[in-house]
């Protein structure tokens, strides 16, 4: 009893000490608007007074009334919130009292056209400063070319007068700042006359202090009503542009000095991207990089889908796939990257404008690039041909000099109509003009001793080109049906191509028996070709989903093609210089194709699971008429009809942790060429000729590939399988038919089916040490058996190749990395008819590159790649090492500075051998190749060096 | 006239709403991957600049749809859609594991991660975000909300939310919540993502209110936070992008 009066004592003594000084507090009020209505539900808030950290918070009742208990002391501030009303805030003062009632907190409603018209309509986002009201008015409409002044008059409680003067809320305005800062002096109206609307992401209207408290820091009281802009971020304009001049001798001193110069400049905005390119070298380099490449084209640069108009199985989606411009050298009728380091001694010169104009409903591009490549080209080639009876080898020796100049346009404009219409119009265009002269010594060897054939060529050839590529597609997805949607397109192509060609040569047959029997055959022969290609094409697209989860799609192609060639050949030797006409070998044809084709597929799609399988049927139609000699009067007709069928089935499944599953089916079908269909011979290699074959089957070619890939972004670990299988049916092949005596090889296009080729590809990626150091293997089996008739008998050339390759990238740290790689690859090429002719191509390829950053912003890269070649049989050797290494420094504070010191194949090593087996034939080539060079040259970028020294793959 | 029964409505959507606090919300996730790349330290300027201009252009389209059903004692926010799909839903992918459950009553979250090669759960209590109230109100979805932030220390990114004055529920889309009102909008780091609410239905949602099942690694809060952390600084370190599978 006693302890529980004790304790109860204990108790009041207590509360007795709480009620004294309470560290509990309980903070009430009551919400109401200004004519004292409480307002029910209100948002209460208690919040830090420094930072305005959100502390607790609770809801006023029906009549207004709330209270926040459990408060211990400190320094807050109260917040109610009401919708419509302008927020509530009031500093919460501590007292000994327990209870701290605030009364009736009264709020002040937000004005009405403050409310509707910019909360509810324009979705402005408002600010609320103490009890007044700055807004942001991002969305208020005005037409394009407005000025600011134009969306200030549409901001409520904003009036401009006749002369520009702004009255906000009132107030004559004093200032007006752009991003915070002042505007061209003193007159407000200077940025609001000048600047345009659309370049503005908020309008901030608020009083300022005056100037003067600013400066002296005293506050006078004084508010200035001020405006504040603010750009939209994409809309700050930039430029940037790069800059590298290089000079430098050669190293083996046959080739005179090395040079380069290469610059780009680049100006955007939201909107607008204007680009120029210029590049200028003799050390190879053809055309400009992949990064090069990017910045010039910007947004342009993507390949899309969308621009095909061939609808087909799984076409006419708008998937965005790569980056990309032409991928062979020659780039085709689109800009080409890439290239360089090529064989022999070439001069460059390109150049480019480009321009992108992009909003969200239209985007155009259009651009011109320009570039030339002249080519020295020295070679010694060597080439084993295999008979059923023993074998013959042609030694060459040849200088060629290539010359081709192109000027490409581009021009692409893509039209959202509104959310369901689109227009895309695309038009590529290149005009060319190329020259060659070749010089050869060719001579024929039997049985590897006997010299029976010898072959001066002296020939040259002159090439005008013009080209153009024009496509529409019209896109219409349907509002009634999500996924029905409909695609048409029209294309039209034309070629025109106008070349001389001129052929002399000196052919001696030698008598294998009598040395001085000797047969001289010269020939003289000029040839002026006039060719026209055009093309109408035309393609409809129609994709109905049919049930949940299924679509039906189906695609009409059709094409009309037309070709003319007229083809004149004179004969110069055989009257000494008059242009005597050759009726043998000049012709004229025209040939029109027809083209149509229709499919129709199944899709089914869901989650991930994405498989469609489908069928089409093809139809072919040649019309060719052919002539022989330069004013013909008969025609011989060709009239064929192939029909195809062609099946396609695809599989695609995204599995959960990043995996991911493909497969897929395909047919492609290659109509036989017109040159292999007619019965005409070539003979412009006089032993080498060719000939048409009228009885032609298109050839078809089936692929089944397979595929895994996964990665593991915890680990950095990543698997990567592939297999890959193709079966050919009616392949045209070459059939050899090799005269033993003259050893004239003549060839005619047959069909035969079987060959194939079995291949895989497994790659595996992990990290050794993470961030240090990281593994790459793959391993790539391919086995492939091909047919060839040789004299009418049929050989079968199995190639099986093996192929090993590792990576390894160590980075350490920030100074020094290194990278290495390593390539083993085996080819065994068997043949039926001569199996001593078996044999064995090794090849190895070591590479390494380092970097290592020095002090004071000196740094060091070198690379260094080792290549073997192999080849027992024919006792080949080869090993090339070259080595690259520079120094470079980087200049001033900013980094936008470069000298670099490079050597180029310090070995001089680099032979420009390249070797061949295929079907019955093996050769080898060597041709004169720039090799070791040293240079110095200067860069200057305006966004500053790289000075990251660890490498990236082109995606982050 | 407009203007009178654009008022009426408002008054009379204040008045119906007031008291609703259980619903079903439409979410738009948007993704600006040109601005999250720009972010990353070890590129260089020139390669920002090239990723923008051509990238930059092409993040128009549509964002992922997202859904929050929720009530005054419980959420959950997940995909609208267990698959992602094109424009014209002829191709389809797995959208990645992804259930943030909240239980305001019991003080409990449960959240469901496919990420970083593994599928994770996380059963813990709530955490607590330390917000500040701004002073800015904008309009989200027909509903007046007020901006309060936030910042994620891991991720280094400062979260903007906007919640609703009139709906008096803590919930919230993604990871966030704990404001005096619904969230109807997220912004990440200035713009690198923002989530935004479509459509907003106050309505009975005891039916979709229910967590599904769900499989996974049992972790803490902490040791999610540890995993993210230690992922971000390694992949910066190995010069990799930290979010090819991680969601930002």
């Amino acid at each position: 009893m006693l302890k529980l009066l004790l304790g109860a004592f204990l108790c009041f003594c207590m509360s007795l000490a709480y009620a004294q000084t309470p560290t509990r507090f309980q903070i009430q009020g009551i919400t109401a608007d200004t004519a004292s209505a409480p307002l029910g539900s209100a948002t209460v808030m208690l919040l830090q007074r420094k930072d305005s950290s959100l502390v607790n918070f609770t809801r006023s009742n029906d009549k207004g009334a709330f209270s926040i208990r459990n408060v211990k002391r400190g320094d807050y501030l109260l917040k109610v919130s009401y919708v419509g009303f302008i927020p509530f805030q009031q500093d919460i003062v501590f007292s000994d009292k327990e209870v701290i009632d605030l009364g009736t907190l009264k709020m002040k409603a937000i004005t009405k056209e403050l409310f509707e018209v910019v909360i509810k309509t324009a979705r402005a986002p408002l600010s609320i400063k103490g009890d007044t009201i700055e807004y942001n008015a991002a969305s208020f409409k005005v037409p394009p070319g407005s000025t600011v002044e134009d969306l200030l008059r549409k901001l409520p409680g904003v009036q401009v007068d006749q002369d520009g003067n702004i009255n906000a809320q009132g107030q004559q305005v004093q200032k007006v700042t752009v991003d915070g800062k002042r505007f061209f002096g003193n007159d407000p109206k200077m940025a609001t006359k000048n600047l345009p609307a659309d370049a503005i992401s908020k309008v901030q209207i608020f009083n300022d202090k005056s100037e003067q408290s600013k400066v002296t820091g005293v506050e006078d009281g004084k508010k200035e009503k001020t405006v504040n802009l603010e750009l939209k971020d994409g809309f700050k304009k930039g430029g940037f542009g790069k800059i590298t001049a290089g000079g430098g001798l050669d190293g083996n001193g046959s080739a005179g000095p090395r040079g380069e110069i290469k610059g780009n400049y680049n100006k955007f905005d939201d909107k607008n991207q204007f680009s120029i390119i210029g590049l200028t070298n003799n050390t190879n380099q053809t055309g400009m990089s992949w990064d090069d490449y990017q910045d010039f084209r910007g947004s342009s640069s993507l390949n899309q889908w969308n621009d095909n108009g061939d609808f087909g199985f799984g076409g006419g989606g708008g998937i965005i796939i790569s980056i990309g411009g032409g991928g062979d050298d020659d780039g085709g009728i689109s800009i080409p990257v890439g290239g360089g380091n090529g064989r022999g001694y070439s001069n460059n010169i390109a150049g480019g404008i480009n321009y992108n104009y992009n909003t969200k409903k239209v985007k155009t591009n259009a651009s011109y690039y320009y570039n030339s490549n002249r080519q020295v080209l020295d070679a010694v080639r060597n080439r084993e041909t295999f008979l059923q009876n023993g074998t013959f080898k042609t030694a060459e020796e040849s200088s060629q000099i290539n010359f081709l100049g192109n000027h490409r346009l581009a021009f692409r404009h893509d039209q959202t109509i509104d959310s369901l219409n689109t227009l895309l119009f695309t038009n590529n265009s290149r005009y060319n003009v190329g020259d060659t002269r070749l010089g050869s010594l060719q001579q024929l060897f039997k049985n590897n001793t006997f010299k029976s054939n010898e072959t001066t060529i002296n020939n040259g050839t002159n090439v005008n080109k013009i080209e153009t590529a024009n496509t529409l597609i019209y896109r219409l997805m349907f509002k009634q049906k999500k996924g029905r949607s409909f695609a048409v397109s029209a294309s039209y192509n034309f070629t025109n191509n106008d070349g001389i060609a001129d052929q002399r040569s000196v052919n001696l047959f030698y008598n294998a028996t009598d040395p001085n029997d000797v047969l001289r055959r010269v020939l003289d022969l000029t040839n002026n070709t006039g060719s026209t290609v055009s093309q109408i094409k035309s393609s409809l697209l129609f994709v109905e989903p049919f049930a949940k989860r299924f679509f039906w799609e189906s695609f009409l192609n059709l094409s009309h093609r037309s070709d003319n060639v007229d083809r004149d050949v004179f004969d110069l030797a055989k009257d000494s210089g008059k242009r005597s006409p050759v009726d043998s070998l000049s012709s004229f044809y025209k040939n029109n194709y027809n083209y149509a084709r229709v499919g129709s597929s199944i899709r089914y799609s869901f989650k991930g699971l994405n498989f469609s399988a489908g069928l089409a049927v093809q139809s072919f139609q040649i019309d060719g008429q052919f002539a022989r000699g330069q004013e013909p009067t008969s025609f011989l007709n060709i009239n064929r009809t192939f029909t195809t069928w062609l099946p396609n089935a695809s599989l695609n499944y995204d599995l959960k942790n990043n995996r991911y599953l493909w497969s897929a089916y395909n047919v492609n079908v290659n109509q036989p060429s017109t040159r292999d269909l007619q019965p005409i011979i070539d003979n412009s290699n006089p032993l080498f000729i060719r000939q048409g074959n009228p009885d032609l089957l298109p050839s078809t070619n089936h692929n089944v590939n397979f595929g895994y890939n996964m990665f593991n972004p915890a680990s950095f670990m990543n698997i990567n399988v592939n297999l890959f299988y193709s079966y050919n049916v009616n392949q045209v092949i070459y059939n050899q038919q090799v005269d033993p005596n003259t050893l004239i090889t003549v060839t005619k296009p047959i069909n035969i089916s079987g060959g194939q080729s079995l291949g895989s590809y497994v790659g595996f990626g992990f990290p050794l040490k993470k961030t240090k150091a990281t593994m790459n293997l793959n391993f790539n089996p391919n086995f492939s058996k091909n047919l060839t008739p040789i004299n009418g008998v049929m050989n079968q050339t199995n190639t099986n190749s093996y192929r090993f390759g590792t990576r390894l990238d160590l980075t350490p740290g920030d100074n020094f990395t290194f990278f290495a790689n390593a390539n083993w690859s085996i080819s065994d090429t068997k043949y039926s008819i001569n199996t001593t002719q078996n044999q064995q191509i090794v090849n190895h390829t070591y590479g390494g590159t380092m970097n290592i950053r020095l002090p004071k912003d000196f740094f060091i890269n070198s690379n260094f790649n080792y290549q073997i070649y192999i080849n027992k049989r024919f006792g080949f050797n080869q090993q090339v090492p070259v080595l690259n290494a520079s120094i470079y420094k980087i200049l001033g504070k900013a980094k936008k500075a470069e000298v670099r010191l490079s050597l180029y194949d310090a070995f001089n090593r680099n032979l420009g051998v390249s070797q061949f087996a295929n079907q019955n034939y093996v050769s080898q080539e060597r041709v004169q190749t720039l090799a070791r060079y040293y240079m110095l040259s200067f860069t200057y970028n305006m966004r500053g060096m790289n000075t990251n020294i660890k490498r990236r793959g082109g995606f982050f | 006239m407009k203007k009178i029964i654009t008022y009426c409505l408002l008054l009379a959507s204040y008045c119906s709403f007031a008291q609703q606090t259980e619903g079903f919300v439409t979410f738009e996730y948007k993704y600006y991957w040109t601005k999250v790349n720009s972010r990353l330290t070890f590129l260089s300027k020139e390669e920002k600049d090239r990723m923008k201009l051509t990238w930059g252009n092409y993040e128009d389209g549509p964002g992922t749809k997202m859904k929050l059903i929720f009530n005054d004692k419980q959420s959950i926010y997940t995909y609208f859609s267990d698959q992602g799909q094109s424009e014209d839903g002829r191709y389809s992918w797995r959208q990645s594991d992804y259930v943030i459950y909240r239980n305001f009553d019991q003080q409990k979250l449960v959240e469901n991660h496919e990420m970083l090669g593994k599928t994770y759960l996380v059963e813990d209590s709530l955490m607590t975000y330390n917000w500040r109230i701004q002073n800015q109100i904008k309009d989200v979805a027909g509903y007046v909300c007020m901006k309060a932030e936030t910042f994620d220390p891991i991720k280094n990114q400062k979260i903007t939310a906007w919640f609703a004055q009139d709906i008096p529920v803590s919930a919230g889309p993604e990871r966030y919540f704990g404001l005096p009102g619904l969230i109807l909008e997220l912004d990440v780091n200035d713009g690198d993502v923002v989530v935004t609410a479509q459509k907003v239905e106050l309505k009975n949602v005891d039916k979709e209110l229910v967590l599904p099942k769900m499989k996974g690694k049992k972790i803490k809060n902490t040791d999610y936070d540890q995993l993210l952390q230690k992922h971000i600084a390694e992949s910066i370190k190995a010069q990799r992008n930290p979010y090819w599978s991680l969601r930002y």
